[in-house]
């Protein structure tokens, strides 16, 4: 029993009851009139849906105070407006925040008088924050949802609601499940629409292929049924017969009924004023215009199943012609949303339609560049799409040419068209540089002969879209004569100042940027078998990953002066050059110790905060490799200082910091026995995936490792304490305290259960490159604890593990250990020990 | 005449542009090459693995000057080009029957 059933006819709520009841019935006689008349089509139905909204929103006021944003909206066919005499009214009550013990009660307030008009309420209570769970909503509701309208209370909430919500997944469920339900429908009619007593809502060629019709173009193209099929002005016809029919049937039914039986033919047929002398003859004139119009319908249902667009994102799908924006006049002023449109483009391997690039090359001059990034999370967009892939340069060359480049990159409107007359240079600056992007892209997927060994490069750099965006500031200088690598790498810093890069980003984009030349200078130039060329170059870039960078810069550069300018001898030089400085940087750096000369060192002596002081600071830099200052900030240095301050023997400081990629741990201790390898089985057994890092060990023992890893197993994440709990492991561990052996075996097994290597494991042994230690490199398969277990095993052979840079290629894991042995350098026979060990144990043979 | 075909360091064709130059040497061939003399190329290591250069980027410059000129023209090539290292590279002389301008088909001594 309703709440309001028990209400006193001297009650005022009475009297609300039995008005309300009474406008009802006066909109259903309004309509039942009008589709007695044979006039129960789209204008009556209108009629009536808007008599309900008005009844529904006198419930809502009369439902009482609210505690929060809450509102309603019709869906399906009320919400088209195309409310039949008997149709169910499905609504949507959406709530701002988390429904309560109030908004339960104005819920009952607000349905309870609907039930008791005797009304088929189909209603869905939804709070906004669901919407993230929309796309795998029930299917019927995420097809209502396609014809919500807004009927009272706060309509913003619906966009809020869509706004939590995946809108390209959803719509492609959306449209995946409309699909599903139309063939399934026509199976039950054996697929035909020739029925001779046909369901005006369900048969094929129905209300309901009409609505799926209208619903594909709402979500692909709203001009899809315009273009196709048997065309707009069919469809409306169609649907106002077919209403006005369906308004006769439930007439006739007195309830909800759809079946056009042989019987009620004549009624209908009647109603509609069909001509005729006998019944039969009004009934096959009346049948042969719904088949007719079932038709029309079947036939326009058929062409957006075969020609809608795949909806790919919020406002965009892909069509024959490529992506494009279903809604161009929304796009034309949301200029922020564009660059999707490139990056759907890059991900589909298609092209953007012409239709999309006019719009944006139309509108794109009215917006600054600010308003292409203007969140944090844009800027990071714009940089995911500027990873190396093929067809970065194709897109990039439609945004060049629809004018957007120029917009979002004011500093790359200044080269659009240059020609500088050097009479080498084949094409235009800013084609130009568009190819070297198209270089370094051809490097990602097959490159050609010869290339291989550039494209792992490529494979190997942390973030190879600075690459990229150096690549396209690295001849912006060039609109004017004066030096352009100072000019391009001034005009990069408003450029970074735009996108809000952080300091090492900046850092890497202007050094590309300013010193995009040097490589091919030395390479094709210099006497690059003189070590002291090499010695100079390596100190000049400091660290593998600039000199990745630059490596791929000069060949990408290059190789975009004209078809015939790298050379195979040009890329065997400047490979040659690459090699020799990567190995000075990796297996000579141990013996160019800091110096008191080095400008960096007097810098951060006269800079030093007042805390620390002039003889911590050279006490501390003492002894360690030049590449110490080369990988951590001043900052970090005089954190080392403090830290390192009266470290008593058995202490250890770590502490971990999360950084954009992953997670940073660094440990400074005093050295002692398997120190290395234990702090690399800790991070193992906690799932962590060591990508980078490096161990330094001064003169006095004191060590400064840091790892770079991944949380593979999101121990981290779903651990509030694991950042506690890690460190703490750490702490035990090494200093003896407990034992990680045992923990990592386990994990060891499994690992080595799961796959085996995919390539032979390399080890050598190097006592020629460093005066001080034996370099040991190691290239394997990367897997769990892979580290742990070579360092371990060089620590058993009674080696000091004195310095380490690890790197990872995709799944290759690239190791470069520093030892010794009682403080000197291996014999023949310990190398030889140490090098069977090693391919023992990275073949799993101990 | 000569033909002069001097095989150099890639870092010195520069300078031995120069020397001709100096000698008002102007017309030259330079093309990029790649070769070994005695040494065979070394062997190289990259991440732990030996590869073998053996054939290394050098440059060939060609000039075909008067017999006249040919000591001063070898000459000035040997001392631009010369580090003292190995890998310094050669020069070759080999006499020029005759030449012919393409354009004029005119017949040169």
């Amino acid at each position: 029993m309703s709440s309001e059933s028990n209400i006193a006819p001297t009650d005022p709520r009475h009297d609300a009851r039995v008005s309300r009841a009474a406008r009802l019935d006066a909109a259903r006689r309004e309509l039942a009139d009008a589709s007695g008349r044979g006039e129960g089509g789209r204008h009556a139905m209108r009629q009536y849906s808007h008599r309900m909204d008005a009844l529904v929103q006198q419930l809502y006021a009369d439902a009482g105070s609210l505690t929060q944003s809450v509102a309603v909206f019709a869906l399906g066919g009320y919400g088209r407006r195309e409310l039949c005499l008997h149709s169910d009214v499905d609504l949507l009550i959406l709530f701002a925040g988390v429904i309560g013990r109030e908004d339960e009660r104005f819920l009952h307030a607000f349905l309870n008088p609907l039930w008791d008009l005797g009304l088929t309420i189909g209603h869905h209570v939804r709070e906004v924050a669901e919407g993230a769970g929309l796309e795998v909503d029930n299917s019927e509701f995420l097809l209502a949802l396609t014809d919500a309208r807004p009927v009272v209370g706060d309509a913003t909430l619906l966009d809020q609601f869509h706004g939590a919500a995946d809108v390209a997944r959803t719509n492609a469920r959306t449209l995946e499940a409309l699909k599903g339900l139309i063939a399934e429908r026509h199976a039950k009619y054996n697929g035909t629409l020739y029925q001779l007593e046909p369901d005006v809502k369900e048969s094929p060629g129905g209300l309901r292929d009409l609505f799926g019709a209208q619903t594909i173009a709402k979500l692909t193209d709203p001009l899809l049924l315009a273009n196709g099929g048997s065309g707009a002005r069919a469809l409306e016809d169609a649907e106002e017969f077919l209403l006005r029919v369906r308004s006769v049937l439930h007439l006739e039914a007195g309830r909800h009924h759809n079946i056009l039986s042989h019987e009620v033919q004549e009624r209908v047929a009647e109603r509609l004023n069909y001509a005729g002398s006998t019944p039969s003859q009004r009934v096959e004139r009346f049948m042969g215009d719904y088949f007719r119009h079932a038709k029309a319908i079947d036939r326009s249902l058929r062409f957006a199943l075969k020609a809608a667009p795949a909806p790919i994102g919020t406002n965009l799908v892909r069509g024959t012609d490529g992506i494009r924006f279903i809604d161009t006049r929304e796009a034309a002023e949301r200029p922020e949303t564009w660059l999707a449109l490139f990056q759907a483009a890059l991900d589909g391997g298609c092209a953007v339609s012409d239709d999309a690039l006019t719009c944006v090359g139309q509108n794109a001059g009215r917006f600054a560049a600010e308003a292409f990034c203007p969140t944090t999370r844009h800027r990071e967009v714009l940089l995911h799409f500027l990873k190396p892939r093929p067809g970065l340069y194709a897109r990039l060359s439609e945004m060049h040419d629809c004018g957007m480049l120029g917009q979002m990159f004011p500093e790359f409107k200044a080269i659009n068209c240059r020609v500088v007359r050097d009479f080498y240079h084949k094409y235009t600056v800013d084609e130009h540089t568009l190819l070297t992007i198209r270089n370094l892209e051809r490097l990602v997927e097959n490159p050609v002969r010869d290339r291989e060994r550039f494209g792992r490069l490529l494979g190997e750099l942390q973030e190879p879209e600075l690459l990229v965006l150096s690549l396209l500031y690295h001849d912006v200088g060039k609109w004017t004569d004066e030096d352009h690598t100072i000019e391009s790498a001034r005009m990069a810093h408003q450029m970074f100042e735009r996108l809000d890069l952080d300091p090492h980003q900046r850092a890497e984009v202007d050094f590309l940027v300013r010193e995009h030349i040097k490589m091919s200078l030395i390479a094709f130039r210099r006497d690059t078998e003189d070590p002291e060329i090499v010695r100079q170059f390596a100190q000049f870039v400091g660290t593998e990953e600039r000199l990745k960078a630059l490596c791929l810069m000069t060949l990408a550069d290059v190789e975009a002066v004209s078809r015939e300018t790298l050379t195979p001898w040009k890329e065997e030089l400047l490979w040659r050059l690459y090699v020799d400085t990567y190995n000075h940087l990796t297996l000579t750096y141990g013996d160019e110790v800091i110096d008191r000369e080095q400008s960096l060192h007097s810098t951060l002596l006269d800079h030093r905060p007042d805390d620390v002081s002039v003889d911590e600071v050279a006490a501390f830099l003492e002894g360690l490799p030049r590449r110490y200052l080369q990988l951590f900030s001043v900052e970090a240095v005089y954190q080392h200082v403090r830290l390192s301050r009266d470290l008593a023997p058995d202490a250890v400081k770590v502490w971990m910091t999360r950084v954009a990629s992953g997670w940073e741990l660094t440990v400074l201790t005093h050295d002692r026995p398997f120190l290395f390898s234990n702090i690399a089985g800790v991070l193992s057994s906690h799932g962590m995936d060591i990508l980078r890092g490096f161990a330094f060990t001064k003169p006095t023992g004191l060590i400064v490792d840091m790892f770079h890893f991944t949380d593979e197993e999101r121990f981290l994440e779903l651990n509030a304490e694991g950042e506690g709990e890690l460190l703490r492991t750490l702490t035990d561990v090494v200093l003896g305290r407990a034992d990680i052996a045992a923990r990592l075996r386990g994990r060891e097994q499994g690992a080595f259960r799961r796959k085996l290597p995919e390539f032979a494991p390399v080890v050598h042994c190097d006592n020629e490159s460093s005066r001080r230690y034996t370099i040991v490199e190691i290239v394997a398969e990367d897997a769990m604890g892979l580290l742990y277990r070579v360092s371990r095993a060089m620590s058993e052979s009674g080696c000091d593990v004195d310095l380490v840079l690890i790197g990872t290629e995709g799944r290759r894991a690239i190791d470069v250990f520093h030892l010794t042995r009682a403080g000197a350098k291996l014999t023949s026979a310990q190398q030889a020990d140490i090098t069977g060990n090693l391919q023992r144990v990275l073949e799993g043979r101990s | 005449m000569k033909l002069i075909k001097a095989i150099v360091r890639p870092n010195k064709v520069d300078d031995v542009k120069a020397a001709l130059e100096k000698l008002q040497i102007s017309g030259m061939t330079v093309t990029e090459v790649r070769g070994h003399g005695k040494q065979k190329g070394h062997t190289a290591i990259y991440r732990g693995q030996e590869y073998n250069v053996s054939l290394l980027p050098k440059m060939e410059v060609e000039v075909v000057v008067p017999d006249s000129m040919a000591d001063d023209a070898i000459k000035a090539i040997i001392e631009s080009a010369r580090t003292g290292e190995i890998g310094d590279s050669r020069v070759f002389v080999i006499p020029v029957l005759e030449s012919y301008k393409i354009r004029t088909g005119e017949r040169e001594a």
